[in-house]
């Protein structure tokens, strides 16, 4: 819980440069930072920092509940987070709900999506906050 | 083709340098055919991009102070040759990003105005950046004095070359001055890891800043001996720094001025002679502790 009396979630995204499923997961996660939730203070654990030796970043992902959001099947923030903080509480991976073909290929900067790939980003964010009611459901 | 520059940026979500270093990399890597190496996969599967690093320069974009980009290069002994911190250049610009992800409202525009700024740096012609194009000009010196203390030697080129007491030298042909640092210098500074030189077209004052100098001891800013507007950097030093070191007064020259006040810039310089004698207190005065 935080100062507000809110349960803290982590969230941990891809960074997203490597495939276009990275500006997805990006995306979404900024879409639920800015969705109100009461009774949630969201937290972004910024990957690179968490990876390059953050300290900080890696004390919260083992003391609070935290989602993984990967663009891919190489699921980094997932495999950098149980490897340097312990096991998830949640786990998105884009591609496993969006094809990757309709992904596309290439980098995928945030100005240019197109109408499908904006419904994507919230198809994935909706997937995220599924994953936060299922940490709510279970303790 | 191969890409020409390879960038590496911070991609931070949770603070919007971090944001802003994507929107850049993004921007110079369309604009130059540049590849992104993303910061995380290359933590995790670095071979993925060996080749690509062999191929091209590197360039670094840090958001915020943190510098996760340059630490993830330094961890790796990634070789850099540029580095862009949007910190610094939101500073420059007075503009304040904000502490979370949020991009401001005036950021694609700041982006824009960044990119503008280094656009000369990475596109070589349009910079009139010709490398070696006065390579004939500034002969190297001819002859050098030598101090001796203890297992160190100090030279001093004794003809053609100023020197301000922050140990920086410039060789004046005509109008135009090459500058760089003192071998005393570069020996205190010892294995030179990365040199920013200023940009082209930037224009410098008599002791003012000219550029950094990093080596495993500590980061020197440039004190320029002379007044002028940069009209050539040496490539070959942001590939190999290590120039600096091995010879300081030719190879390892930093940059070339047009120098636009050099007769009153001259008052406050020393020649290769008189440098030498503060070269000797440095040296003592060093040894005594001081």
């Amino acid at each position: 819980m935080n100062e507000e009396g809110k349960l803290s979630i982590g969230l941990i995204s891809c960074s997203g440069e490597a495939c276009p499923g990275g500006t997805i997961s990006r995306l979404a996660t900024q879409k639920v930072l800015r969705s109100i939730r009461p009774g949630y203070h969201f937290v972004t654990i910024c990957l690179p920092l968490f990876m390059a030796g953050g300290e900080e970043e890696r004390n919260f992902a083992r003391d609070y509940p935290t989602i993984t959001i990967d663009g891919c099947e190489k699921c980094c923030a997932l495999k950098a987070t149980e490897a340097l903080s312990g096991p998830v509480s949640g786990k998105v991976v884009v591609t496993d709900l969006v094809a990757g073909e309709r992904l596309g290929e290439g980098t995928l900067a945030t100005r240019e999506l197109t109408t499908e790939q904006k419904a994507m980003v919230d198809q994935v964010a909706a997937a995220i906050l599924e994953q936060v009611d299922k940490i709510n459901r279970e303790g | 083709m191969a890409a020409k520059y390879v960038i590496l940026p911070c991609n931070g979500l949770d603070k919007e340098a971090g944001c802003l270093a994507r929107e850049l990399a993004l921007k110079m890597a369309a604009a130059t055919g540049s590849e992104i190496i993303c910061p995380v996969l290359y933590q995790t599967a670095p071979s993925r991009y060996a080749s690509l690093l062999q191929e091209g320069s590197l360039v670094v974009i840090d958001g915020c102070a943190t510098r996760c980009a340059s630490r993830i290069a330094a961890n790796n002994n990634l070789k850099i040759y540029r580095k862009i911190t949007m910190a610094e250049e939101a500073k420059k610009r007075d503009y304040n990003p904000g502490p979370d992800w949020r991009v401001g409202a005036g950021a694609a525009a700041f982006v824009e105005d960044v990119w503008r700024s280094w656009q000369p740096v990475f596109m070589e012609a349009e910079a009139g950046r010709v490398p070696g194009e006065n390579a004939g000009l500034f002969a190297g010196p001819l002859e050098y004095a030598i101090h001796r203390h203890d297992k160190f030697i100090f030279r001093v080129p004794l003809a053609g070359f100023y020197f301000n007491e922050n140990d920086c030298w410039v060789q004046v042909e005509g109008n135009r001055g090459r500058v760089g640092i003192s071998d005393y210098l570069q020996q205190n500074l010892s294995d030179i890891t990365f040199v920013t030189p200023p940009d082209p077209g930037t224009e410098v004052e008599q002791f003012g800043e000219m550029g950094t100098i990093e080596s495993a001891k500590a980061v020197y800013e440039l004190v320029s001996p002379v007044t002028g507007r940069v009209v050539a950097v040496n490539e070959a030093i942001l590939e190999a720094p290590e120039l600096i070191n091995e010879n300081p007064y030719e190879k390892g020259w930093i940059a070339e001025l047009e120098l636009t006040n050099f007769e009153a810039d001259r008052e406050f310089l020393l020649d290769g002679q008189r440098y030498m004698e503060v070269l000797k207190e440095k040296v003592a005065d060093f040894n005594a502790g001081k």
